[in-house]
């Protein structure tokens, strides 16, 4: 199959598949920041349980990877009376890896923040919730937008995860998939799907670059 | 009444026996300090004698392993909400200025009492213009820290403190990351401070600011007070061998 036959018999399945890696992108990604922030600030706590069980989520979520994540969502969660259906499952897949990466982007971010900025904070009478809002969150925010750009397209890339299990509608990869089980689109199939990916993300990085040029703090 | 007149005795800042050891090292080997209100204190000691860290203990930046520590008579609270307050009354002036790098210089110096005090944002926001201008860097106030000199921006991390409305102030080496030339117009409100009345625990290596400044000097070495005394006795008369060694050293050049 030729590119422009490619394109008249599946542009609308492409196009359906883009818009499908965006909005699963675009709810993982939300999810994943709420969840790093959560995660992060527990890290960051003074009450030892909490920081224990931040760390030992971010070790955890980490360091197993998408596929498997997938299938214990999907197959062994069930034994547990847990069913998801496979499109919340993947973003749930998705979330859980992304706030693991987003909280360490967050603490790398809260390091760049001297220790002396807390102490003045501290010296001043702020509690711990202030000094979290006012000082340590906005400057960890804003030095963590190019790793956070990264993330973003990272949590794109993962999406692709939904080629694994029967979604409806497909997502870019499970596209490539759908489409060379009835055609032989072979590599260019692919091709297809991955423009888009690169296209996507090339966009991302712009607008992070341009987001973080804004908000840097200058020291 | 009754009770005004006595906490007007008691000094405002009072340590007792304070002992403290970071692992093998003992850093404040049993130190008792008192400092009277508008009293200024100047502490001096060679480097690793334990200054900043007495300094540090008074609002608990660093803990303490024996002793106590009263704060007008109260004993310092361990932590929470009542650190808090506490430490909301004291002001802390430190070494590297540690100014809010993502607040303006009008944002450093209002946070405190809008956060903490409760203060309406305009009104903070006046006093706040008040304190810049006093320290001189009114016309810096839309500025961020990183667009600032040194010596301004010490003089903004004062201007931060004093809206506080503190009992007493803590200045923990407020001239030694300066540059020579910037140290006298950070001095220079030190003084301005200590004249109005302010109580001022200084550690710092300036001796003409100790000289000319100070009620009191405190010699540190070791971790131990080693000599306590009015500028001219010690200057002029140390009682301590430490005291003498040391002096001839800072002479030397």
């Amino acid at each position: 199959m030729g590119l422009s036959e490619l394109l008249t018999t599946y542009g609308d399945v492409y196009l359906t598949a883009l818009l499908t890696t965006w909005k699963m992108t675009a709810v993982s990604y939300v999810g994943a920041m709420v969840l790093a922030l959560v995660v992060t600030v527990m890290r960051v706590s003074p009450i030892r349980p909490l920081r224990v069980v931040g760390d030992l989520y971010v070790q955890v979520f980490r360091n197993i990877p998408g596929v498997s994540l997938v299938i214990i969502i999907v197959y062994a969660l069930p034994v547990l009376k847990v069913v998801l259906d496979y499109g919340p499952s993947v973003v749930i897949a998705c979330v859980l890896l992304g706030s693991a990466f987003g909280s360490e982007n967050f603490m790398s971010g809260i390091n760049t923040i001297g220790v002396g900025q807390i102490e003045a904070a501290r010296s001043l009478g702020m509690g711990f919730v202030q000094i979290q809002r006012q000082v340590v969150i906005p400057q960890a925010l804003r030095s963590a937008v190019l790793p956070m750009t990264n993330l973003l397209i990272a949590v794109m890339l993962t999406t692709a995860l939904g080629s694994q299990v029967p979604l409806s509608p497909n997502e870019l990869t499970g596209a490539v998939s759908y489409i060379n089980t009835r055609s032989t689109g072979g590599i260019l199939a692919f091709a297809i799907s991955a423009l888009g990916y690169v296209l996507t993300a090339v966009v991302i990085g712009f607008v992070g670059n341009r987001i973080d040029k804004r908000v840097r703090i200058v020291r | 009444m009754a009770t005004e007149e006595t906490s007007i005795q008691l000094p405002v800042i009072e340590l007792d026996h304070v002992n403290k050891h970071y692992g093998d090292l003992h850093v404040l080997r049993d130190v008792s300090l008192s400092v009277e209100k508008g009293e200024v204190v100047v502490v001096i000691g060679p480097s690793g004698s334990g200054k900043s860290t007495l300094c540090r203990t008074i609002n608990r930046l660093e803990t303490i392993d024996d002793g106590r520590i009263l704060i007008e008579g109260r004993p310092l609270p361990e932590e929470g909400r009542d650190l808090a307050a506490v430490r909301a009354e004291i002001g802390m002036v430190f070494q590297s200025f540690n100014l809010f790098a993502h607040k303006s210089i009008l944002d450093n110096v209002t946070m405190g009492p809008v956060e903490v005090l409760g203060r309406p944002r305009k009104e903070a926001e006046a006093e706040a213009m008040e304190l810049l201008r006093r320290v001189g860097v009114a016309e810096q106030a839309q500025k961020v820290p990183a667009q600032l000199s040194g010596g301004q921006r010490q003089r903004v991390a004062i201007a931060r403190s004093l809206a506080m409305h503190p009992k007493a102030m803590l200045f923990d080496e407020p001239t030694s990351a300066l540059d020579p030339e910037m140290i006298n117009e950070v001095l220079d409100v030190m003084v301005e401070l200590a004249r109005q009345g302010m109580t001022m625990v200084v550690v710092t290596h300036e001796m003409n600011f100790a000289r000319r400044v100070s009620d009191r000097v405190v010699f540190m070495a070791d971790g131990q007070i080693v000599e306590e005394g009015s500028p001219a006795e010690f200057f002029d008369h140390p009682q301590s061998q430490r005291a003498r060694d040391f002096l001839d050293s800072i002479k030397g050049h």
